[in-house]
């Protein structure tokens, strides 16, 4: 059981660290930074996965725990290698962005327009909707926590 | 009066004025946040023998003014969208480092700064990238919800993805407005991943479905928007939001296109 456990997270670390390059990619962070977007990104999927689905917290909790470990981490590398933490870190949470639950709630929104109203789409559409925004809210709170609470005056790089 | 330089104004004030303008411009249009933006051009001022640098962002310009010895001189600069690249970001943060270590001097920031030209990965390796990491977000997505799926599901994922980058760089390419181009490669993926519905040889096309247009999910500008909002710069945070938002309806009006055209209403 819990080598179970232990194999289904280090799945999702494997997995995780995909996405993080490819998007790395995608917003051309320089050939040296990939490998950092990887291992961040990989850490904060896998540690948010065993938060929510092993431990007790819900999932916007564990999403701004995990943001703020990706974040410190970022820091830490940003400091050695001279550049801004956003430049691993963005690309670093992308695996975490509710990407499903955004169309959902404006697939459903659609929908409510092309079936006319029914109180199934609005909870649809609504549950979808707010969980997106609160994941993305912790995200970009989780990301700025470190700035917010020990680089209040001066900056990171 | 005459209409050339104003002879109350050093050159050389005018020159850092403009740097410093530059340097905002080129993080701003490459998607760098604001406040990254704002202290950058501040401290290479500053760093460049300025008293005080002030700096007004709007959603689409930027202005600058540079004093010393109570003389003030102001410029404004637009910003065009160029794209994100992290890679410039990186560039134009190391030049100023470098003028604050006083490696660098007015010139010398000046010939940098022209010098940055952005660099982009090769268009097939970041379409097949992407199609590995929106195959990855299917496999991510099952395992949550701890369910199975076979391989196939994978492999019309990547095809439907890489085939959907690959002609959102193309459309790029020709200088399309981001909208179209959006709801173009939305309507392409969504269509290759509906032919596992109609011809059923994959076991979930639902995740298909699901997974081949996550790589259209704006999250950069998402996310800069919140952390432009918390950091005080809430103009130029809604204006992200605002683009972003409109980002994911241009592909929402492409999957609901395909849906239709092929009749796979397989999402809610």
């Amino acid at each position: 059981m819990v080598m179970n456990i232990f194999y289904t997270v280090l799945q999702d670390f494997g997995l995780a660290a995909v996405p993080a390059v490819g998007f790395a990619m995608i917003f051309n962070v320089p050939k040296e930074a990939l490998k950092y977007c990887a291992v961040a990104g990989a850490i904060g999927h896998a540690l948010r996965f065993s938060l929510y689905q092993i431990g007790p917290l819900p999932i916007e909790w564990s999403t701004l725990i995990a943001a703020c470990v990706v974040s410190v981490i970022g820091i830490y590398w940003a400091q050695k290698w001279r550049a801004h933490p956003k430049v691993f870190t963005v690309a670093a949470i992308i695996p975490m962005i509710p990407g499903v639950n955004a169309f959902t709630a404006l697939l459903a929104m659609v929908d409510l327009e092309r079936k006319g109203f029914s109180q199934e789409l609005l909870k649809t559409a609504i549950d979808n909707g707010l969980r997106a925004f609160f994941i993305i809210a912790a995200l970009a709170v989780g990301l700025a926590m470190p700035g917010l609470l020990f680089y209040r005056r001066k900056p990171v790089v | 009066m005459s209409t050339g330089n104003v002879p109350w104004i050093k050159d050389d004030q005018r020159e850092v004025t403009r740097v410093c303008a530059q340097t905002g411009v080129m993080l701003l249009q490459h998607s760098a946040e604001s406040a990254l933006a704002e202290s950058m051009a501040r401290r290479l001022g500053l760093a460049l023998g300025m008293d005080a640098v002030e700096i007004a962002l709007m959603a689409n310009g930027i202005t600058v003014s540079t004093i010393q010895a109570g003389r003030c001189h102001t410029t404004v600069r637009r910003n065009l969208d160029r794209g994100i690249n992290m890679h410039v970001v990186t560039e134009v943060q190391r030049t100023i480092l470098q003028v604050e270590e006083n490696k660098l001097d007015l010139a010398g920031v000046a010939r940098r700064l022209d010098a940055i030209k952005p660099s982009r990965y090769p268009r097939w390796l970041v379409s097949v990238m992407a199609g590995l990491s929106c195959a990855a977000f299917a496999r991510l997505g099952s395992l949550a919800a701890g369910s199975e799926a076979n391989i196939g599901t994978f492999v019309l994922t990547f095809v439907a993805s890489g085939v959907a980058m690959q002609v959102r760089q193309w459309l790029a390419l020709l200088h399309f407005n981001p909208l179209v181009n959006f709801t173009a490669a939305a309507f392409v993926a969504t269509s290759i991943a509906a032919q596992g519905v109609i011809c059923p040889w994959v076991d979930r096309p639902k995740v298909a479905m699901s997974a081949c247009v996550l790589l259209f999910v704006p999250g950069f500008p998402l996310i800069n928007a919140v952390s432009d909002m918390v950091k005080g710069y809430i103009n130029t945070g809604i204006s992200r939001g605002v683009m972003a938002v409109l980002l994911l309806l241009a592909c929402c009006c492409g999957i609901v296109l395909a849906m239709t055209v092929w009749n796979a209403w397989t999402w809610l």
